[in-house]
């Protein structure tokens, strides 16, 4: 008798925990809500409706999970979410916008990809949502908030080949990503090895690091798609080129043969081949960052918030041994590094775009974006106020010993996006990578596996009929 | 009187056969239209995020191939790499077979064990074996490679160790599936020839080759063609593990056409590079199903 | 040969056989061994050199799968681990289900009947086989959401007979045709129609070749990703598509992901233990015949 009312007090319990959590005591509802009934919107005009997103599996999505009955609270419209790694969230979300069936209302995107999803006209702008008194208040939601840089990352005009931070915005920042050197102070401080400042620094560091200590000096992506260039590689040759060389010309002529090009792509895979791991080749962003936080590494450059996984001490075994640098500089003195930005964008064929804008203005609302920093490793924080909160200015302060806020703040003077504007950005990158693999296998000359992908780039913009 | 009932049920059995095949054949015919719609797709320039240029090139994306120097690569990878893992894995799943099949101790053990690989999807097997191989992630295979002094492999960054951990994986999820089938065949097998062959005194030699692989033959060929179809387009392993690389050296047709179609939302070209997959798994497998149609001939007499 | 070298060939018989059944073992169980020891890793030791093989266990990672949680992070309003295992169960067990009403007398018709066209059809069954999924994904893609059968069961059950339905009918078809014609033609004297040699002779007989295509048939639908991939949404999804929800964006939880690898392979392991006996039995039921 006992165990059956044990069991169905269990089946009970369950059946409650399936539909949605149990229910939570109002009064502590009504303090999550306070804060966004200050707007000074009718959060419910749109209830009843309902709205689903598609999201990439990411530490900003992980934090909007618990809090979407929150949302249904607030606005009477109902969620159903939808996330996917990378790679697949982004195949499926082509497949949904192509078709403009609206199966996504929300969806997770960011600069360079919205070139690709403006030029066909799959995403409308945000701006009329955000000057309408009746969907936005403005004094509350505090566009001004966020760091310029990324609003203007985030704004397009729809001209090929430029337009950047011009022209309507398409999606607002969830974060913000930029790349700087990551480097094990302890090796470095135990071989007097002095923090590069160069490419030609970098790789006799490298070249030291792997002589005295043992391991790859650098690590870095390598996979021969367009991921393993945006990121500390663009960078540097940006850098490289005090910020003057484009992938793309103004005639929008590929550019890679460029002599600067060809002699730092030199460089850069030299280094990789002779002081980095053996499977750079097959090195996605996380067997990277897990081969740095598994003290496997001398130095990394790629994105700055990984360091919130390197500092973590249950996880990382050089929380605490890690220092921070700008990417390494060119001639000029100043580093150029990239920019990316996860933001929320709406689809041109959502069938309640109202809906859609009040969830993006919830989930971007600085209590939501404070949340996902503070709880969910959101970083780095895309609204100014969130990172200079005195808690996370105690995390984030502490990575490498101050020198991670100081190098972040340092670098986002001079980040901007790395790439020229135009909707096949993703082919040209995955064209760029795989001339790199050539270089690297030793196939051709890194001059003739440049002149080739120039042609091939070319080839394809023709095609795509992105230039004449 | 009795013609006019004869030619009643003949008429109506003839019809038998094909009213039995009816509904698995209704469930095919509806897959012939989007089949069409893929076939119609290769023969246009279909790119997804540019639809108003939409247009019917007759054989375009079939001719420019020629000249698209991947396409021989993926072309040379996709039926190299068959042939090789047909070969071992049919010839391992045959020893395997016939090793559980002898009175080995513990061998309902074995034949639990050996579904293990089966139930994984080829995704997380793949997956897995990249933990095991990954030289940054706790590289357990090296580890254990090295106390048998072997030099650490580069499974994944090399190109000759990318091609052969491809072949390991693929060869650890499907060996089960063969070694079944043979061994499911193996206990069906007769006993008479046998028992007469023993009583003449045969080696188990001369038994395995004169008696066992003849009538074997079916089963192998059926083993050989399902894994001959399934290598030809293996996918999910690639996917998962190095998605054509390194340089190219794991790409095949498959591969190479879902870069151009889920990558770069070029469907037109996707479709025309998998129909020519398409027709070549057509060509081996119909000249496979000869055999096997003369072996199952041969071995019901 | 002397009593002594035949003692000594068969000693090393026996080790040849033992070391093969060891090599075998390993060989097959130890990448599952070493993920099931992964998903008992704290995330530190997963990625330790070397590699650990001494660790202390923990199950966050499969509270993680039904709690969604761990640590305090990645929490969820709605684990989705238990949805995608159901979705699996559901989809496998239709497709075969489907497969094996359509496919049985459809591999009879095959086997034991001679008609025009006979082996062109056969070869047509092959032949959506051989059909890369691609060919077929996109357009389905299409159709579905035109015809509403976009995120069902149904829609999924049906996409997944290209998968198992050739593969049903071709398997089915050997086991029937191994089976020998004299008991088929007592059958016919003894007055049975067509109908009941199948139920009565052919079904029977064939048991132990209908456990292990179904089994098989189960094993495939359950390990597809490609077709799920593009043609479920989040309610429909099954595990494998689940599966790869453990990349995420900072980190990869490979600890998780193992729980879900082991906690999807159960069923599967249940059922082929299950099914193991009857083979067993089926087999033993032929040789007394």
């Amino acid at each position: 008798m006992r165990l059956q009312r044990q069991w169905l007090a269990g089946l009970l319990l369950a059946m409650l925990w399936t539909m949605g959590g149990l229910p939570s005591a109002s009064a502590q509802d009504d303090a999550a809500l306070a804060y966004y009934r200050q707007a000074k919107i009718d959060w419910r005009q749109a209830a009843g409706q309902t709205l689903t997103i598609g999201l990439n599996k990411h530490p900003f999505t992980e934090s909007l999970l618990p809090l979407i009955p929150e949302f249904r609270r607030l606005t009477g419209i109902n969620v159903e979410y939808l996330i996917l790694p990378e790679a697949e969230y982004f195949t499926k979300l082509a497949a949904d916008l192509s078709q403009q069936r609206g199966e996504f209302s929300v969806i997770m995107t960011g600069p360079m990809r919205n070139w690709q999803f403006v030029s066909a006209d799959w995403i409308v702008p945000l701006d009329d949502f955000l000057n309408n008194p009746k969907l936005t208040d403005l004094s509350w939601y505090k566009l001004e908030d966020f760091y310029p840089a990324l609003i203007a990352a985030n704004r397009y005009s729809g001209k090929i080949g430029g337009g950047v931070g011009e022209g309507p915005i398409y999606s607002i920042p969830v974060l913000e990503e930029s790349y700087i050197l990551a480097y094990r102070k302890d090796i470095f401080d135990q071989y007097n090895i002095k923090v590069p400042t160069t490419i030609e620094e970098m790789a006799e560091a490298a070249r030291l690091v792997k002589k005295n200590a043992g391991i790859p000096g650098i690590v870095a992506r390598g996979t021969p798609s367009v991921a393993s260039m945006g990121t500390g590689f663009i960078s540097g040759l940006k850098s490289y080129t005090d910020g003057q060389w484009s992938e793309l010309d103004a005639k929008l002529n590929a550019n890679f043969h460029d002599p600067r090009s060809v002699k730092f792509t030199e460089a850069w895979i030299n280094m990789v081949r002779e002081s980095g791991p053996p499977n750079w080749a097959n090195m996605q962003w996380y067997d990277a960052m897990e081969a740095f936080t598994a003290g496997q590494a001398g130095m990394i450059a790629d994105a700055d918030f990984f360091a919130a996984g390197y500092e973590d001490p249950t996880k990382s075994k050089v929380a605490g041994k890690v220092g921070y640098a700008l990417i390494p500089a060119g001639p000029g003195g100043k580093t150029y590094a990239g920019l990316w930005t996860w933001a929320l964008g709406i689809n041109k064929a959502a069938k309640n775009k109202e809906a859609a804008w009040l969830f993006v203005e919830w989930a971007t609302a600085q209590r939501t974006l404070l949340n996902a920093t503070i709880g969910y490793r959101n970083y780095d924080p895309s609204r100014a106020s969130i990172m200079n909160d005195p808690r996370v200015q105690e995390i984030m302060g502490a990575w490498g010993g101050g020198s991670y806020i100081k190098t972040v703040a340092k670098n986002l003077e001079t980040a901007r996006v790395a790439w020229t504007p135009q909707p096949e950005r993703t082919r040209l990158g995955d064209i760029w990578a795989r001339a790199l693999q050539e270089i690297y296998f030793q196939r051709m000359s890194a001059a003739d596996a440049l002149k080739n992908a120039d042609a091939e780039v070319d080839k394809v913009l023709k095609e795509a009929e992105i230039k004449p | 009187m009795n013609t006019k009932r004869r030619r009643r049920r003949w008429r109506w059995e003839t019809f038998l056969p094909y009213l039995l095949l009816a509904p698995a054949l209704v469930l095919l015919a509806g897959m012939v239209y989007p089949f069409g719609l893929g076939l119609y797709y290769s023969l246009t320039n279909y790119w997804l995020q540019y639809p108003n240029r939409f247009r019917f090139i007759w054989f375009d994306n079939y001719v420019n191939l020629t000249s698209e120097p991947l396409f021989a690569r993926a072309l040379e990878f996709t039926l190299g790499f068959t042939l090789v893992a047909v070969v071992v894995q049919v010839g391992l799943g045959l020893a395997v077979a016939l090793f559980l099949h002898a009175r080995v101790p513990g061998r309902k053990v074995m034949r639990a064990l050996m579904l293990l690989p089966l139930m994984m999807p080829p995704v997380i097997t793949a997956l897995m074996w990249k933990i095991m191989m990954a030289s940054t992630n706790a590289g357990i295979l090296n580890y254990l490679l090295s106390f048998l002094g072997v030099d650490p492999v580069n499974w994944f960054g090399s190109k000759q160790g990318a091609v052969v951990s491809i072949l390991i994986i693929d060869t650890w999820g499907n060996l089960p599936f063969v070694s079944l089938i043979l061994l499911g065949a193996l206990q069906a097998l007769p006993t008479e020839p046998y028992e007469a062959a023993r009583v003449d005194g045969a080696s188990p030699a001369a038994m395995l080759r004169y008696i066992t692989l003849p009538l074997l033959s079916p089963f192998i060929l059926l083993a050989v063609t399902f894994r001959t179809m399934d290598s030809l387009r293996i996918f999910d392993v690639i996917y998962a593990t190095t998605m054509g690389g390194p340089d190219d050296a794991t790409t095949n047709l498959q591969i190479m056409a879902y870069q151009y179609a889920f990558q770069w939302y070029q469907m037109g070209k996707g479709m025309a590079q998998t129909i020519v997959l398409l027709v070549l798994v057509v060509i081996l497998s119909s000249v496979l199903m000869r055999l096997w149609n003369r072996a199952a001939a041969s071995t019901a007499q | 040969m002397t009593s002594q070298a035949m003692l000594r060939q068969r000693y090393l018989q026996k080790a040849a056989i033992a070391v093969g059944a060891v090599v075998l073992l390993l060989w097959t169980v130890f990448p599952f061994v070493w993920i099931l020891l992964t998903s008992l890793k704290h995330p530190g030791d997963i990625i330790s050199v070397p590699p650990k093989f001494v660790f202390t266990p923990t199950f966050d990672n499969y509270a993680a799968l039904v709690i969604g949680e761990q640590h305090g992070q990645y929490s969820s309003t709605r684990p989705d681990f238990p949805l995608f295992f159901l979705n699996s169960m559901i989809i496998s067990i239709g497709a075969v289900a489907l497969s094996a009403a359509a496919g049985i007398p459809a591999a009879y018709a095959l086997a034991r009947f001679t008609f025009p066209l006979k082996n062109a059809l056969a070869f047509v069954f092959m032949s959506f086989r051989f059909v890369p999924f691609i060919a077929f994904v996109i357009p389905l893609y299409l159709l579905y959401q035109q015809v509403g059968l976009y995120n069902t069961h149904t829609g999924l059950i049906l996409a997944y007979q290209l998968i198992t339905l050739p593969f049903t009918v071709w398997m089915l078809r050997s086991f029937f045709q191994e089976i020998p014609l004299e008991i088929q033609e007592a059958a016919k004297i003894d007055g049975c129609s067509w109908l009941g040699v199948l139920t009565r002779v052919i079904l029977p007989l064939s048991m132990p070749g209908i456990s292990v295509t179904v089994i098989l048939g189960f094993m495939f639908s359950w390990n597809a990703f490609n077709y799920p991939l593009m043609l479920a949404g989040r309610q429909t999804f099954p595990v494998t598509v689940g599966a790869i929800q453990f990349i995420s964006y900072e980190q990869v939880l490979w600890g998780q992901m193992a729980a879900a690898t082991i906690v999807a392979a159960v069923p599967q392991l249940l059922l082929s233990l299950m099914v193991q006996k009857y083979i067993v039995r089926g087999l033993t039921m032929g040789a007394v015949r």
